[in-house]
């Protein structure tokens, strides 16, 4: 009887602390987790791109995706700044750099967007087959 | 770099409005309200920019992103006004078979990721020395700073900093950017041009113009000019 319960209490107790570890990370979130939610926005972005027939919704899929980059260039450029790298500032002019282009992209993807619209009276992709053979 | 107290309570409530925001951004039927929750998600990623004491690069992500791309995409919207999948008749995503192949490689995506950030991290902070724990707060960080007029807060230098770094290592494709602008700015005007707007500036063949007019009357002005042109030096 004992000789199981010790083996069973010690269990909880790792589990328990466990928990404990955890329950730092949590309280103290560091680089990682900015890397992982940067990851799982791009996911979100690819999977729209890829699964959404509204193109509008696939641009905006695409503004999702720039956007988890911009994430990640910021979280290692304060990485760096506390590291005491003098570069450290590059992440935060890359990301100024991004946002324009996003912008000039987005012009011009809504500009054929509108043009395409005028045209096919679509804005769904899988009605645009105009190249498939 | 570890966050700590208000800071991290600040971040897990944006991270996770950011990744609910974007989730709904892909999934809303109605592409407005796909556009306003990914102004939501724009929005905790710039709060998530504060956290990161990016000020200057939230700043610009919120006039940039909120105040001018996503209007432009709240007019295109509302310019190709498509109802049929907002009224539930259309599917609003591809073949099922598809949108599986694309999940399977989403989740393939996720795994490669999550182990790269979880290695790659250790890795990084194995080689920069990175001593573990909290570090300095932000007060404490901020002390020799200026206070503001309403004395509740110090004056940041980050953006200072920011510009001063933009021209001395990035004035040349700063300047690039400028031009990226202008043929983005050239480009969609030429893009979006009605048929009525290339004709009145003379920008159709008269053969093409001549076609167009016999489905659109309000081009017969535009032709009428052209045929003359084209057949005084016949007679």
């Amino acid at each position: 009887m004992l000789s199981t319960l010790i083996p069973a209490l010690i269990l909880v107790e790792n589990e328990g602390s466990r928990l404990q570890t955890v329950w730092d990370k949590v309280q103290h979130p560091d680089l990682s987790k900015f890397l992982v939610i940067a990851a799982i926005l791009f996911i979100i972005g690819v999977a729209g791109v890829l699964t959404r027939r509204n193109i509008i919704v696939i641009f905006m899929s695409i503004e999702l995706i720039l956007n988890a980059a911009n994430l990640n260039f910021i979280a290692f450029s304060r990485y760096l700044l506390q590291t005491n790298n003098p570069n450290a500032l590059a992440g935060q002019i890359f990301t100024v750099f991004i946002i324009v282009v996003a912008a000039a992209e987005a012009a011009i993807g809504l500009g054929i967007v509108i043009a395409l619209y005028r045209n096919k009276e679509t804005i769904l992709l899988d009605q645009i087959d105009l190249l498939k053979w | 770099m570890t966050l700590s107290g208000w800071e991290a309570v600040f971040f897990w409530i944006f991270a996770i409005a950011a990744i609910f925001a974007g989730l709904l951004t892909v999934m809303a039927r109605n592409t407005v309200h796909s556009a306003l929750f990914l102004i939501s998600s724009l929005v905790s990623i710039a709060a998530l920019f504060i956290i990161l004491g990016a000020e200057f690069i939230a700043g610009v992500q919120i006039l940039v992103y909120v105040g001018g791309v996503m209007v432009l995409f709240l007019f295109v919207i509302m310019l190709v006004n498509v109802g049929l999948e907002e009224r539930g008749d259309a599917p609003i995503f591809n073949r099922s078979a598809q949108v599986g192949a694309s999940l399977f490689f989403c989740l393939l995506m996720v795994g490669g990721l999550l182990f790269a950030v979880n290695n790659g991290v250790r890795a990084l902070e194995n080689r920069d020395q990175v001593k573990d724990g909290p570090t300095e707060s932000p007060a404490d960080r901020d002390k020799s700073l200026a206070v503001t007029a309403t004395r509740t807060s110090r004056l940041s230098k980050e953006t200072e900093r920011v510009g001063a770094s933009l021209y001395r290592y990035a004035a040349l494709p700063f300047e690039v950017a400028s031009v990226l602008l202008l043929v983005a700015i050239i480009g969609s005007v030429m893009l979006a041009r009605t048929i009525k707007q290339e004709a009145a500036t003379d920008d159709l063949a008269p053969e093409v113009l001549q076609d167009e007019a016999k489905r659109e009357p309000e081009l017969a002005p535009f032709v009428h000019e052209e045929g003359e042109s084209v057949s005084d030096p016949n007679a």
